[in-house]
């Protein structure tokens, strides 16, 4: 059993601002964050942004509901929704920031840019314009978050084929080209939504390993393993988290 | 009270809606007659026109707000003779939201003017209950928002500090408090409304005052910031002082025709009674 409870500055991984350029993380092995269930490892706050209805919302309630809906209701603002993963025995909370696509929205959103650790850049496989839209997403990610925040690029609505403008091929050119991982997904069919999580978990694990490598001061590495949903049956010894 | 109601253009602009909406009741009436027993009535039919000008849903608002009102102060007034149950003041809100969804809904009008009930993680972050939004064609994009924030009267709100509701101890809502955890509500609403600009208003609806308990009030504005401007706290003390200044009270028709009407860009504050 892990404790909880404490110091609400402990226990969530801390991220130096832009201007210093290395993601400096430090962490209390037992999470002990502030609100709700307190009993966690590592916490990630995530972000999910990109033009209105390619679906940032859907991906989400697919991902943390296993739920779908066709219905579209335009989100308001900002929502979030909050997922416990396992990895190498490991808790990580994931805060996960729903944002909303339309313009008059962007005072708000980018203002929770900052402290996230990664991005998910949406668009819509069936829809150009959004498409279009990712190179200025990008430029609003490099403008109002850390340097190191991970980014994954996510082509969604796979499951439309019939209706797709965007070639897989010209969404992982953009990716390579804006050097971000690709998934082509589908919140409809399922399609990469764990995936795309789980690749964005580990890009923020990998480069928090960099740091801690980089700062002998720092006591402990980050996960390495693979992600779960369920706990693990047992908690393992010498696990180097 | 020495207050008084207005009802700016009410009649011309329900009369000539009405005479459109009735021809076209007339003019689709559908040919087949299975089914008949399920067809609304023509009455119901009269009510439910498509609307197709962008200010057509107005008096169908009004409608909604008219039942949403009514059927609150059936419950605003109620206490207990034996003052053991002490329903939460969040009930209220709940009547007041569920009778206008359901009405607006039934009149068909959600894809001109929509209703968006915040959740709890939303309710903290903005500081808003829901938020109302006049819907542009055919992208349905917001063009005019209302962000409301309910507010009851201060016993009321008493009673519920002291039976905190369960879902205030959800992590979602923690997380949201943590987030925002150095302003007041009022202030978060204000300035989600100020981060869109001035065509998002920021609606403070009283279900019940101190100085008149069984009516529903309101405070609209798209300039509270401007109080922040001058170093005012923006806090319950603050919004009620509108009324006291102001002897003049809109409808919720006139509101909305005064939001329609206004010149892009420019500041309005109305003080609204909603019963």
């Amino acid at each position: 059993m892990r404790s909880g409870g404490g110091d609400s500055s402990q226990g969530q991984i801390q991220i130096e601002p832009r201007s210093s350029k290395q993601m400096a993380a430090t962490q209390d092995v037992k999470g002990k964050g502030e609100g709700g269930d307190q009993n966690f490892d590592y916490m990630f706050k995530l972000l999910i942004i990109g033009n209105s209805s390619v679906g940032k919302t859907s991906f989400l309630f697919r991902y943390a509901d296993d739920a779908f809906t066709s219905a579209f209701v335009s989100t308001v603002g900002i929502d979030f929704k909050v997922k416990t993963v396992y990895k190498n025995d490991k808790r990580i909370k994931l805060q996960i920031w729903d944002t909303a696509g339309q313009e008059r929205y962007r005072t708000i959103t980018t203002a929770y840019y900052r402290g996230a650790m990664g991005f998910i850049l949406m668009y819509d496989i069936t829809n150009e314009e959004s498409f279009g839209a990712v190179q200025d997403w990008s430029t609003q990610i490099k403008t109002y978050s850390w340097d190191n925040a991970q980014v994954v690029l996510a082509g969604n609505k796979c499951d439309m084929e019939e209706e797709r403008v965007v070639s897989v091929d010209n969404g992982r050119l953009l990716a390579e080209q804006l050097g971000f991982e690709f998934f082509e997904t589908s919140a409809k069919d399922n399609i990469n939504v764990k995936q795309t999580f789980e690749r964005l978990v580990d890009l923020i694990c990998d480069k928090m390993s960099e740091s801690l490598d980089s700062d002998p001061a720092v006591p402990t590495g980050a996960p390495t393993a693979k992600l779960t949903d369920s706990a693990p049956p047992l908690q393992q010894s010498g696990c180097n988290c | 009270m020495g207050q008084t109601t207005s009802k700016p253009n009410s009649n011309l602009f329900q009369n000539s809606n009405f005479f459109s909406s009735y021809k076209r009741g007339f003019a689709s009436s559908p040919s087949d007659d299975q089914n008949m027993s399920l067809r609304p009535s023509i009455f119901s039919t009269l009510r439910k026109p498509p609307v197709s000008k962008p200010n057509d849903f107005i008096p169908l608002f009004n409608d909604c707000i008219s039942a949403a009102s009514s059927r609150t102060q059936e419950y605003l007034l109620f206490k207990d003779p034996e003052d053991k149950f002490y329903p939460s003041p969040e009930v209220l809100t709940q009547v007041f939201l569920m009778t206008y969804i359901s009405q607006s809904v039934s009149l068909n009008m959600t894809d001109a003017f929509n209703c968006t009930a915040m959740t709890p993680g939303q309710r903290i972050l903005l500081g808003a209950d829901w938020v109302w939004a006049v819907l542009e064609k055919p992208t349905k994009n917001p063009r005019i928002q209302i962000a409301v924030q309910v507010l009851h009267l201060p016993d009321r709100e008493d009673a519920e500090e002291n039976s905190i509701p369960p879902e205030a101890f959800s992590e979602s809502v923690q997380i949201a408090q943590k987030e925002s955890s150095n302003k007041t509500m009022y202030e978060r609403m204000v300035d989600f409304c100020t981060s869109i600009g001035k065509d998002c208003y920021a609606l403070f609806l009283f279900l019940g005052r101190k100085s008149d308990k069984e009516n529903i009030y309101g405070v609209l504005s798209n300039n509270f910031e401007a109080a922040i401007g001058k170093c005012d706290k923006i806090d319950r003390a603050f919004i009620e002082n509108f009324f006291k200044g102001s002897r003049y009270l809109h409808t919720p028709q006139g509101m909305m025709q005064a939001i329609v009407t206004k010149k892009e860009g420019d500041p309005l504050t109305l003080m609204i009674k909603f019963s």
